[in-house]
């Protein structure tokens, strides 16, 4: 009997180092994509999917921007690309920001790095709020930039908030930049005033001095 | 002896009488027993299956047997490995987001439209999948969605064929499809 279980657990080794050796290396395939993106685009897509998935990325934003490009009626060349850049961003700021962060903070660091801040502005917003979650900070800066704030002001500022704002006070201060540019200030001078309001308020709140009040600056 | 030591043997003598209990006790203990439900069929079953898997069972496996066996646990595990989600790679870290949704609420002004829908990341950019309500008389189409901590790409669609972005909403930076579109980012919940 022993000699019987002993052949069967060989042959329980032995098919499953087949199924090892043997696996398909080809792409895991992403449902949502069958029936909305043609080949060969969608092969490529999912083979990007698979690097980024196996390089710790999130790959749910890759596959919302092929869905998005499928919606809009782009062209399967213009999603490739799409999605090929985004997955650059994401490994980007995976980087800067370090394997510990969450998704939500790595897909909002991808789109700080689209609108122009580097790998160190992201590592530098991540040591300052080592302790806090970066997902508002980084998306703030990117909101900034897409209101018309010139990307190096735009993080400039979002750093000077980084250490004592918290999550609301960087929605306050995005919204009031937006609606003094909607009433015809400048990006620059809305962004310049409402920094000032919005980091007396974060110090006021801190109950720390006004003297302590942060100022842009560079990493 | 000690007045102690007569003590005792009093409370020892008192205790080695016989009981004398109530005629009715035995009906009343019968009545208590029977007052107690008794197990229902599946706990038998769980019973008498715990005590069969607590024996020891001698299993006698042939070659082909084992084979079988182990294309089975093979078949599981390649079966088991398709079902992961590539995004399972990504540490939730200390400042994961909380399993929570926050209810959002998105408007639009389209005073002619025939229909209108909230296209975005959430809902995989499908047309039909979140259709807004129009509130009576003022062209303006609303809808709330439950979302997540995280930024999410959308825009509205208007009679299934215009694309429209949220004006009070940041555009989404670079458009790379030639169509307009909005960002949100939900925070911390």
């Amino acid at each position: 009997m022993m000699a019987r279980m002993r052949s069967a657990l060989a042959l329980l080794g032995l098919a499953t180092a087949l199924n090892v050796t043997l696996a398909p290396s080809g792409s895991a395939q992403e449902p949502r994509l069958e029936s909305r993106v043609p080949e060969p685009t969608r092969s490529e897509i999912n083979a990007i999917l698979d690097s980024a998935g196996a390089a710790g990325l999130p790959t749910e934003p890759l596959v919302d921007r092929a869905l998005e490009g499928v919606a809009k009626g782009a062209d399967p060349d213009r999603i490739l690309a799409a999605v090929r850049r985004l997955s650059g961003e994401l490994r980007l700021a995976y980087d800067a920001l370090g394997p510990r962060s969450s998704a939500a903070e790595i897909i909002s660091g991808a789109s700080a790095i689209r609108a122009g801040a580097r790998s160190e502005d992201l590592a530098y917003l991540r040591e300052l709020r080592a302790d806090q979650p970066l997902t508002v900070a980084a998306a703030t800066l990117a909101d900034l930039v897409a209101v018309g704030v010139p990307a190096d002001t735009a993080i400039a500022a979002v750093i000077a908030l980084a250490e004592e704002a918290d999550d609301a006070h960087y929605v306050a201060f995005r919204r009031n930049v937006e609606r003094d540019i909607a009433l015809g200030a400048s990006p620059v001078a809305a962004l310049g005033v409402r920094l000032e309001a919005t980091a007396a308020d974060v110090f006021r709140s801190a109950g720390q001095s006004p003297d302590s009040r942060p100022r842009p600056r560079k990493p | 002896m000690s007045d102690s030591d007569n003590g005792l043997k009093q409370v020892i003598d008192l205790l080695k009488q016989p009981v004398s209990l109530d005629s009715s006790f035995d009906e009343k203990v019968m009545e208590q027993v029977e007052s107690v439900p008794p197990p229902r069929a599946w706990a038998r079953s769980l019973w008498t299956a715990a005590n069969w898997m607590r024996r020891g069972r001698t299993l006698t496996v042939s070659p082909l047997q084992g084979l079988a066996l182990a294309a089975g646990v093979v078949a599981a595990l390649f079966v088991g490995r398709m079902w992961v989600k590539p995004d399972s790679a990504v540490s939730p870290g200390p400042t994961a987001a909380v399993a929570e949704a926050a209810l959002v609420h998105f408007v639009i002004v389209a005073p002619g439209a025939g229909s209108v829908s909230l296209v975005g990341d959430f809902n995989d950019w499908a047309a039909l999948e979140t259709p807004m309500h129009r509130v009576e008389g003022n062209g303006v189409w609303s809808v709330s969605i439950p979302l997540t901590t995280g930024r999410y790409r959308y825009a509205f669609l208007v009679d299934g064929t215009t694309w429209l972005s949220d004006p009070s909403a940041p555009p989404a930076l670079d458009d790379e499809f030639g169509r307009p579109g909005s960002v949100l980012t939900v925070g911390e919940l």
